[in-house]
Formats: C-alpha cells, structure tokens, sequence
C-alpha cells in the first residue's frame, strides 16, 4: 500500500530539496564571463585603495542576482500551484488572472512617462509594475463577481477579457513609444533579472516567505477544495476564507516577483507540474516542494542566460521556456502512465 | 425526537440574468414552496420524483450549500443556519453526483480529506483520524485499491470510495445525490445494501435521492415523492408508491405488480409490444 504523507517525510524532503537549492547556488555563483576565485571572495573586500575584484563580483554583483532568482523562482511556483488548485484547471499559472498585462501596462507607463524620474533613488518601473499587477487581480476578482454564480468560470473568463484588453493598450503603447522606450519594454516584458541592491532583496524575500508559510498553513484545506468547493465545505472547510487567502497571497507574491524580474512565464506552470508528477498532489507537500524547485530552475536557468551568449545576456524567460518545455514533456511522457489524470 | 425537521421550506432560483453584486433582480423559479416534513433518527429516506422538481435542490439545502428562501430546516434539534461550516459537517455528510477529480489523489488520499477540520496544528491527521478512515475502506470494501487513483477506477469503485469518504465524517446523517445513476444493476444492488447496512449497524440517517423506484421501495423506510408545482407526497415508502401516484407524478403508464413481498413498477412506452394485455392489468388503473 501506498504510503501517506507523514510530518517526518515531509520535513526530509524539504530538507533535502533546500540542501540541493544551496548547492546549486554556490555553483551557479562561481560560473560566469569572469572566473571568481573563492579564496579570494573569503579575503574581503579589500581596501580603499586596492579593491578585491573578485569580493566585488562575488558580492555585489553574482549573490544578489542568484538571490533574486530564488525568490522570483519560488514566488512563481508556488503561485502557479494556488492557481492550478483553486481554479481546478491544471492549465492554470500565475498569470492567468491578467498579473501578467496588468503589470506590463504599469511598466511601460512607467517607460513612457520618461525614464529619467526616480522614485526612492530607482526606476519607477518596479513600483508601477507592482501597483498594476495587483489592481488587476482586484479588478478581475470584481468582474469575476459580477460574471456568474460560478465563481471559477467568472473569474477565468474575467481574466481573459481582461488580459486581453490591457495587452492590446500594451501594443498600442508600444507602436507609439519611441525606439529606446519600445527597447526597455520588450526586454522588460520577456523577463528579465538585473543586479538589485540588497534592501530590496530582503524585502522581496519576506514578503515572498511570509506569503510561503500562510499557504502552507492552509494547505490541507487546499487539497479539500481541489474538489470543488462545494465538496470541501460539505467536508467542514471554510471555503471562502481559504479561497480569499490562497489569492490574495498568491497574487502578491506573484505581483512582488513580477515586479523584480519582469515576465518570466514558463516557471509558475512547469515546475508545479512536475513536481506533482514525481512526488503527488497533496499541497502540504506540494508548495514547499515546488517552491524550492522553482528556486532550483530559475537560478540554473538564470545561469545559463548569463553565460550562453556571454559577454551578452539572454532574458531568462527565454531559457526557462527553452529549457522547460523539453524537459517537462520528458516527464510528462515518463509519468502519464503512473498518474492517469491527464490521460483521461 | 426527529433529526431532520423541515417546516415549511421554500426556495427558488433567480430567473435571468442579474447585473450587481447581490441584487436579485428578475423573478425567481419557485422549485420548493411550503414542504414540511421530519425525518426520525436511523431512517432510510428516499427523495424521488420527475426532473426539474427541486430534489437536488432540497439535498443542498439539507447540507447548507443553499440557504432557503423562507421555513426552515432543524438538524439535531438545532436551526441549520446556527451551524458553522465545521460543526455542520460533523453532523451532515454528502455524496454528490459523480465527478473525476483533475489532480491524482490517490484513494486513501481522499478518504483522509474527510478528516481535514480534525488536522493537527502542523497539518496531519492523528492516529484516531486513520483508524477512522481505515474502518470507512473497510466497511465500503474500497480498502483493496486504497493506494490507486480515483481516476483508474470503475464507476462503481468511485462511488463506493465517495461514501467512504462520507463515512469518514463520522455523522449520524448522509445525504446522496443519486448514487447509482452511472451503475449497472449489481452495482447498484451493492450500493443500496451498503446504504441499508450503514443504517442498521451504524444507526445513520440515509437521505437518498434516486430516480430508481423499484429500489426505492425495497430500501427505503419512508418516501419524499416531489411532483410538479411544488405539490408533494411524504409518508412510508410502500404508501407514496402506489401505481396512481406514480402515474400522476412522472406521467407515465406504469404496470405494476407484487412478488412476494416486493412491489415493482415497470414504465410502460407507447410502442411497449404488450401495451394491450397490460392495459388489462387489474393492477394498471388507466384502462381503457
């Protein structure tokens, strides 16, 4: 018989996929278009006169890049499992509800409004992103209401009309901005990690943390409602309040990585996938599960955009996507046989 | 002392469609006006009657997932709507129509789902909790293909591991949305004495709704016969199954007859190739 879930495996697991993500970070650090010598990084950082390079690079520049990509990685992953979940549809990702348009339409007001305004000492891109991804998930949620008495199906068809509609503002943005702002869009809008200083870092990483933890706590009620809601609250599950929690935690940590790294689209779908695939669906184990991996696949494919087409940098949606899409059809073959869902 | 007390009861659907949160413009569907009746502790009832009027409806009343329009609905002596969620769910357990779940939650898996608001604080079941859905497996013979997924069973399976799910809510009520729509005949069978069991062991409440009267009137101990406009019939089962009512309520011709002590119905069509003989029936009362 199988065996279920227990408080013990599950703590091993986690541990285990944590050692993994710390091991792949410290390669990840150590690859790059200039070879860093650790014995070097451990000598500090040096005077004033006589800077260590090697501190300098180590430090300032790889750490908070791999950084950011641990939790944008881990934001997404675990976001695409509370979609998948909550709109019972495995085609589900974080950006489904229009996150996504609606944080690119804030970007590229924020372009266009002329980059050379700061706020806070840096780029209002983040903050306009930011404030757009979460007013569209409220507007999507309130059209969602107002839709039908089916609140899944409101919500997917309000996040479609609503994506679709803030892209095509975007496009028209985009054909009359001018060449360098129509630059700084599109690489915006394919996702992007860039070296961000490390107040921001913490930030990014407590929300996304603190967001982690609440969804773990209702997980089990998670697994309840991945049969309906109407099922899960026959069950004793009080369906709106873990629904109102799952999305409002998922949409701020996804609207704090959009905000990060722009769209990096592929990680919020795959890994929760594979991830059910190897190691099932309960969600207690599913979350932390997947949002580990995540971490793991965003700084390896972070990695990879750096040092690819070095000294030039892809954005890293290109890769996850790249990288993903075999990979995860090489799983989905391999497994389909043992789970059965999708082959019905 | 009864456990299900429903006096009165009248719901209806909103008619059309309606523009601003919660104002219910347009005209309502009248699906349930002014039912009544109490449903005594360890009784089999069975909710029948023609599509469209409201047994659906009055199972998702029972269980809270719709709140009625006007009456009201007592569970244990107490007003449904004074129930949480959590403490309604430890009274009332449901099985709904069939459905194949989108993840691949192993059998036990969901099982266990049952056990959700009695989870610990890290979010685990305790030992009481396991022994509790191991006795639900048994009892419902699902504890074979514990480990496999819900999508690689048959019907019957399903709907055997959707009653052990029920079973694992440890209440003294369950409620069924026609349990043995998709089975063949000896699965039905089997799930009707599964039900019949779970009454006489366990002392549970049923509350089945089923289209399938020749069962019905073989299980049930009291009958809720719903028929258009809102009219009904509510008494012991052999009493509201009559060749009459039955005709009246479904619109249909039925020949009826009695072997031993089971009474059986059978639906007869226009083109039914003994419609004559049996328009002589002395049990068929529409003779011509």
């Amino acid at each position: 018989m199988k065996e279920l879930l227990t408080a013990r495996k599950l703590v091993v697991r986690v541990t285990s996929a944590l050692v993994v993500l710390a091991a792949v970070m410290f390669v990840c650090s150590l690859m790059g278009t200039e070879s860093v010598s650790l014995k070097a990084v451990f000598g500090g950082a040096g005077g004033q006169e006589a800077v260590n390079p090697d501190y300098e690079i180590f430090v300032q520049v790889r750490l908070p890049r791999i950084i950011l990509a641990c939790i944008v990685g881990a934001a997404l992953a675990c976001s695409g499992v509370i979609f998948q979940a909550l709109l019972r549809n495995p085609l589900a990702d974080p950006y489904i509800l229009g996150i996504s348009s609606g944080a690119g339409l804030g970007a590229i007001v924020a372009v266009l409004s002329g980059l050379s305004w700061t706020l806070w000492g840096r780029s209002p891109i983040a903050v306009f992103a930011f404030a757009g991804a979460l007013g569209t998930v409220w507007l999507v949620w309130f059209i969602g209401r107002l839709a039908g008495k089916s609140h899944v199906t409101g919500l997917l068809l309000a996040g479609v009309v609503v994506n679709a509609f803030f892209s095509a503002v975007i496009m028209f943005l985009i054909s009359v901005a001018k060449g360098q702002q129509v630059h700084a869009t599109i690489f915006w809008l394919m996702g992007n990690m860039t070296e961000e200083d490390f107040l921001v870092l913490w930030l990014g990483a407590g929300c996304v943390a603190a967001g982690m933890l609440a969804l773990f706590y209702i997980s089990p009620q998670l697994n309840a409602i991945s049969f309906g809601e109407d099922d899960a609250r026959s069950m004793g599950v009080n369906t709106a309040r873990t629904r109102t929690i799952a999305f409002a935690v998922a949409a701020l940590i996804t609207a704090v990585a959009v905000s990060l790294s722009g769209l990096i689209g592929f990680v919020g779908l795959v890994v929760p996938h594979a991830v059910r695939l190897v190691f099932g669906p309960d969600h207690r184990q599913l979350l932390p599960l997947s949002g580990i991996v995540g971490a793991i696949f965003l700084v390896a494919a972070d990695t990879l955009a750096r040092i690819v087409v070095a000294p030039a940098q892809l954005p890293v949606g290109v890769v996850t996507a790249i990288v993903g899409g075999p990979f995860f059809l090489v799983l989905l073959v391999k497994h389909t046989h043992k789970v059965g869902w999708l082959s019905k | 002392m009864s456990i299900i007390e429903v006096s009165h009861l009248s719901f209806g659907y909103p008619d059309g469609p309606r523009f601003g949160t919660g104002r219910k413009t347009g005209t309502q569907v009248e699906v349930l006006r002014d039912l009544s009746f109490e449903v005594m502790p360890a009784t089999f009832l069975v909710i029948a009657g023609p599509n469209g009027t409201g047994k659906t409806t009055l199972l998702n009343l029972l269980c809270g997932s719709l709140v009625p329009k006007s009456g009201s609905i007592r569970i244990d002596a107490a007003a449904i709507k004074s129930y949480s969620t959590e403490a309604l769910a430890a009274k009332v357990a449901v099985v709904r129509q069939e459905f194949v779940p989108i993840f691949g939650f192993s059998v036990i898996e969901m099982v266990l789902m049952a056990r959700t608001p009695y989870y610990g604080q890290m979010g685990f079941e305790s030992k009481a909790d396991r022994d509790i859905v191991n006795e639900a497996l048994e009892a419902t013979d699902t504890a074979q293909f514990a480990s496999r997924t819900l999508s690689s069973l048959s019907g019957g399976e399903r709907q055997r591991v959707f009653i052990a799910r029920a079973l694992a809510q440890n209440t003294a009520i369950l409620l069924l949305d026609e349990p043995t729509s998709f089975l063949d005949l000896k699965h039905q069978v089997g799930i009707y004495d599964l039900l019949k069991r779970m009454q006489l062991e366990k002392g549970k409440t049923i509350v089945a709704v089923t289209h399938d009267i020749n069962l019905a009137v073989q299980y049930a101990d009291v009958t809720l016969l719903l028929g258009a406009d809102s009219s009904y019939q509510y008494g012991r089962a052999k009493d509201v199954f009559s060749p009459e009512q039955i005709e009246k309520v479904f619109g249909v011709r039925v020949f009826s007859g009695k072997v031993g002590q089971e009474k059986f119905f059978i639906p007869l069509g226009k083109f039914a190739k003994d419609s004559r003989q049996i328009n002589g029936n002395p049990d068929s009362n529409r003779q011509k």
